[in-house]
This record gives structure tokens, sequence and C-alpha cells, in this order.
């Protein structure tokens, strides 16, 4: 039972993180039908913003959340402006390609740059995890949970509340409809794919302390992002919730009860079947 | 006129490992032919067929190990090891295939990612067959004489031209398949996949068979990278970034041709290995660049693009 319970736990908390790298992708998805493959690439970078702010600065690592995803925020927008815009009428196709150049070139400039060497982020007071109930929980993790849950809170009520996160919405439902009440369609874009990147740098800075460091990380993450919103339906921020959690607890439980060595293969399994058998995902609600 | 630079080409392949003694340039010789075979083998489904596959790893990682397995444990000889690589690699993607060929676009794509994964990870545990992530070794190739005399497995020389073979067969291949009736099929299903399917076309099945005779030829590229690395492990030859450079070779060099792969393998693999030489690490950067520059710019690749630029400034002329 205390098996059980710790992986429940264990799970939910990285879930959490998986959850959200998960909305920034299905963000973008939904508004411009992009999968973005160099998703993977920006969480890498945002762990790396965390790493070089503690290396350089003595910045705490989740204090340097707030430098971190403005400049990712400005980053995709810039990315999003100059790079992709000019691709997407090129179709499904063209995007996936285009992006996947975009994360080999990314992630290359970050081995050059910064080498393959496996970095670890060391913090006081992470020693040491905490053991509410007998359950261990590792000090990053917790406060990686509470922001992550902070920050998809506050983009949930920014969409659902706000003009701009309702005529985001509106362009994710219909773009040809939402151009014509007037939503500013390209405008929608280039702050959709800031705010994706938003994401993914945010989640990356989050877990930095948590996970080993180097530039090819994000292709580990891309594949389980992939997971993630098929399982909850591409598009659904709600779904990529779900499905993150979901995978984190998929992943936890399969590790104690199924095997260790196979605990990514059922994940893959798993998304497998769903494109086969629920391509609009578990909940029935991403577009195929 | 084609048939001629057809033949000038081989002949200038086959004389290339005369016209240098130095062992590097040799090496970058082998790695662009063995790549220019993915390549070729990655186009015949995803230049053809517009199905673009990132789990082609799978396909190389099987015949590799089959080869090594083969070779070790069964003492079969590494030559028909690799065309028996070819043939387990199509074996392997016909389930595969059935599989993934029911959704279409970027969800294939996805799939394809999923299931090379899937195949990764399994090589990874099976260790009474792969031996894990220690990975197989071969110490000694057999002896074996080639027109009467005794072949040399230290120099490179043998092993240029055993690829060299596999990138003609690979080229024949494409070529036959371009002027077939399963050509014609695959163009009109990657130009609209619906109306193929109304006129009578089995795109399922004319996928499949496709898919499978690029897996042989990939699979037989996998097959020659065990025997000339004589070392395979996972992460050598079943990672996702080996898909992926597949990918960009057929892009980059340009799509549904014959020539287009070998002219991406030919540039961005000498140019990825120069960098390797000088910087050790990040040798994929100009894989990334070159392909964001060549769907923005070039969608129809460098071969494309020089087939337009000579048919637009050429003097009319009948053909």
């Amino acid at each position: 039972m205390d098996t059980f319970l710790q992986s429940v736990v264990s799970g939910v908390l990285t879930g959490s993180l998986y959850a959200m790298i998960g909305v920034g992708l299905t963000v973008v998805f939904g508004v411009m039908r992009i999968i973005n493959l160099a998703h993977g690439e920006l969480v890498m970078l945002g762990m790396y913003g965390a790493f070089w702010g503690l290396a350089l600065w003595k910045l705490d690592p989740f204090a340097s959340i707030v430098i971190w995803v403005p400049l990712m925020f400005l980053g995709g927008m810039l990315v999003y402006r100059f790079l992709l815009r000019a691709i997407i009428p090129g179709g499904e196709l063209n995007t996936l390609l285009y992006t996947a150049g975009l994360s080999l070139l990314i992630a290359n400039l970050a081995l050059f740059v910064w080498t393959g060497d496996y970095r670890t982020i060391k913090l006081k007071y992470a020693l040491a995890p905490m053991r509410p109930f007998g359950i261990a929980v590792p000090i990053p993790l917790a406060l990686a949970f509470g922001l992550a849950i902070v920050i998809t809170a506050a983009l949930y009520l920014f969409l659902a509340r706000t003009d701009l996160g309702r005529a985001i919405r509106a362009t994710s439902q219909n773009p040809e409809a939402a151009a014509l009440m007037g939503v500013n369609v390209d405008r929608i874009s280039m702050v959709t794919f800031g705010l994706g990147s938003a994401l993914a740098g945010a989640a990356g800075v989050l877990l930095a302390p948590s996970l080993y460091l180097y530039p090819t990380v994000g292709e580990i993450l891309i594949a389980k992002c992939f997971v993630i919103v098929v399982l909850g339906g591409l598009g659904s921020v709600v779904g990529a919730i779900a499905g993150g959690v979901l995978l984190g607890l998929v992943e936890s439980l399969g590790a104690v009860y199924v095997s260790v060595a196979y605990k990514d293969t059922i994940g893959f399994v798993i998304f497998l079947l769903v494109l086969l058998f629920r391509p609009s995902g578990l909940f029935g609600v991403g577009k195929s | 006129m084609t048939r001629a630079a057809a033949l000038a080409a081989i002949l200038l392949l086959l004389a290339l490992p005369f016209l240098t003694a130095n062992q590097f340039y040799l090496h970058l010789g082998i790695t662009v032919l063995m790549w220019t075979v993915l390549g070729v083998a990655w186009n015949l489904l995803g230049g053809f067929a517009g199905q673009v596959s990132f789990g082609h790893a799978t396909f190389f990682g099987v015949g590799a190990y089959t080869m090594m397995i083969l070779y070790l444990k069964a003492g079969v000889a590494p030559w028909y090891g690799i065309v028996l690589g070819g043939i387990v690699g199509a074996l392997v993607s016909l389930p595969i295939g059935l599989i993934c060929f029911r959704l279409r676009g970027p969800y294939f794509s996805l799939s394809t990612l999923a299931v090379a994964e899937i195949v990764r990870l399994v090589a990874l545990n099976w260790e009474q067959l792969t031996s894990g992530p220690v990975g197989l070794l071969i110490t000694t190739l057999p002896a074996v004489s080639f027109a009467g005399r005794a072949v040399n497995w230290e120099s490179k020389i043998p092993f240029y031209y055993v690829v060299a073979v596999l990138v003609v067969v690979a080229m024949l291949a494409t070529y036959g398949l371009s002027r077939s009736r399963l050509g014609a099929y695959l163009l009109a299903i990657r130009e609209d996949e619906d109306t193929a399917e109304s006129v009578g076309i089995d795109t399922v099945r004319a996928k499949v068979v496709t898919l499978a005779l690029s897996a042989f030829f990939t699979g037989m590229a996998g097959g020659f990278y065990g025997l000339y690395f004589r070392y395979v492990d996972p992460d050598a030859v079943f990672p996702i970034a080996l898909s992926v450079e597949m990918v960009f070779i057929a892009v980059v060099g340009g799509l549904a041709t014959v020539v287009g792969p070998v002219i991406g393998a030919v540039f961005l693999v000498t140019i990825g290995e120069l960098f390797r030489e000088r910087f050790l690490v990040g040798h994929l950067i100009f894989y990334g660049l070159f392909m964001m520059l060549a769907i923005r710019y070039l969608p129809e690749g460098i071969w494309g693009g020089v087939r337009r630029f000579v048919s637009a400034h050429a003097p009319a002329r009948n053909l």
C-alpha cells in the first residue's frame, strides 16, 4: 500500500510538469495546426536557463522563472514572425519537417556551445526529501509541482476569461469564422506561439533541478509530449493536463508493477492504441 | 544522354578509391555512400508516396542486428547477413505498415516515431538476443577471396565496394519504381489519397509494399553498418536522430527523384563529417539549417532546383 501511494504521488508530481509541456504543444496545434517538433528543445533551453542562472548569477532556479518565461515568450513570437509564418501555408507536413529542422538546429547548437556533458543542479535545500505521512517527496519536485499548478491555472483563467484568451479559443475552433468576427488571426498565432514557447521554457526551468541536463534531452521529452497530447486529444488544453498526469501515473506505476526497463514502452503502446482506436483522444475532445 | 551520364557516374564511383590513399577521405566516401543508400531507401516511401516516416531507424537497427547475430551465433557470413538483414527488415516492416498506415499525414509520422522508440527499448532490454546496452562486437571477419585474391579486411577499400554496389542497386530500384505501375499509384496517393482510392487503387497495399522495399534497402544499409564498424549497440543503430537524418538527406537533396538523395547525402554528410572532424560535437547544425532553408526556399530540394534552373535556361531542343 505504501509503495502504491508513493508511486501515485511521484506520478502526479512528474505528471504535472508533463502536463505543462503538453499544454504548450496543444495550444499551438489548436490555433496553427503546427505539430511543433522543436517543442522539446524549447524545454531544454529553459533547463539550461535555470542551470546558467544558478551557475553564473547565483540565481535560484525557481526564482529565475520570472526572467526566462518573458524571454521565451518573446523568442517564441520572433520565431513565429520571422521563421514559421512563411511556412504555414505549405501545409502540415511542411511545418512538421521545418520544425524538425529547427529542433535539430537548436539541439546541435546547444551541443556545440555547451558540449554533450551531463549536468545537474544541486540545491542546498533539496538534499533530503520531505516525508509527509511517510511518503518521500523530493523538495524540488514539490516546488515545481506547486508552481506548475499556479502557472497552468493562470493560463486556464487567461484562456477562459480574457478577450485575448477568447480570441485564441475562437481561432482554435474555427480560424475563418474568427477572422470574420474581427479576430486578427496572424497576431493571435504569434501570441499563441509565444505562449507555447513560454510554457515549454517554464516547464524546463521547473524540471531542471530534478533531471539531468544535456542538449539532446528534448528528443525524449518531445516523444513523451506526443503521447500526452494524443491521449488528451490534440488541441485540447484540459485533455493535455489530464494526459500529462495520466502519463506520469502510468510511468511510475508501470515501473513498480510491470517493469522498470519497459516503463517508457507502456506510454508508447498506449499512444499507438489511442491513435488507432480513439484518434480524438481518450476524452473525445481533440481534433483528428 | 542520361544513360551515358549514369555510366560515367558509375565509372567515377568505381575509380574513386584509386584516386586517394587518404584514409579519412575513404572513410568519408564510405559514410556518404551508406547515407546515400538510406536517403534513397527513405525516398521510395517518403518521396514517391509522400508518407513521412520518422521511424526508419527501426529497419536500420534490425538489419544491423540481424547481420551481427547471424554471424556471431550461427556463423552466417556477413555478406549473406547483409542481404538477410534487408529481408528481416522488410518482414518487420509488414506489421508496422499495416498498423501505421491506418493513419495519415503527420499522424502517420508520429506513429512511426512511437514504433521506433518501442523497438529501441525492446532492443535495449532483450539482453539474451542483443546483449542490451553492452552491444555486439565482431573481433575477426572471415577470410574470403575475390577474383583469386584474398580480401584484406584491414583496408577500407573492400567496404567501399560493398556499399557502392548497394547504392547502385538501390538507385536502379528507384528508377524501376518511378517507371512502374506501382510508382504511378504512389504519386496518385501522394497527391490525393481519397481520389486514388476512389479510382480503385488499393492504397494500403501499395504503401505496405513500398514500405517493405524501403525497409529492405534500409536493413541492408544497417547490415553494412555492422560489417564496417564491427560493433552495434541500441543507441548507435536505433536512435530517433538516425531516422531524422535520413529524412533530411532525402528532402534537402530532392524528393521523388532518383538522383536527389545522392546529392543530399554528398552535400550534408560531407559537411557533417568535416564539421565532426574539426569540432567533435554539433555536426548536425547544418542538417537543421539546410532543412529549414530547403523547406522555405527550395521545396523541391537541391536536385529539383538544379533541374528547374537548367530547363529554364537551356536553349530549347527536341528531346
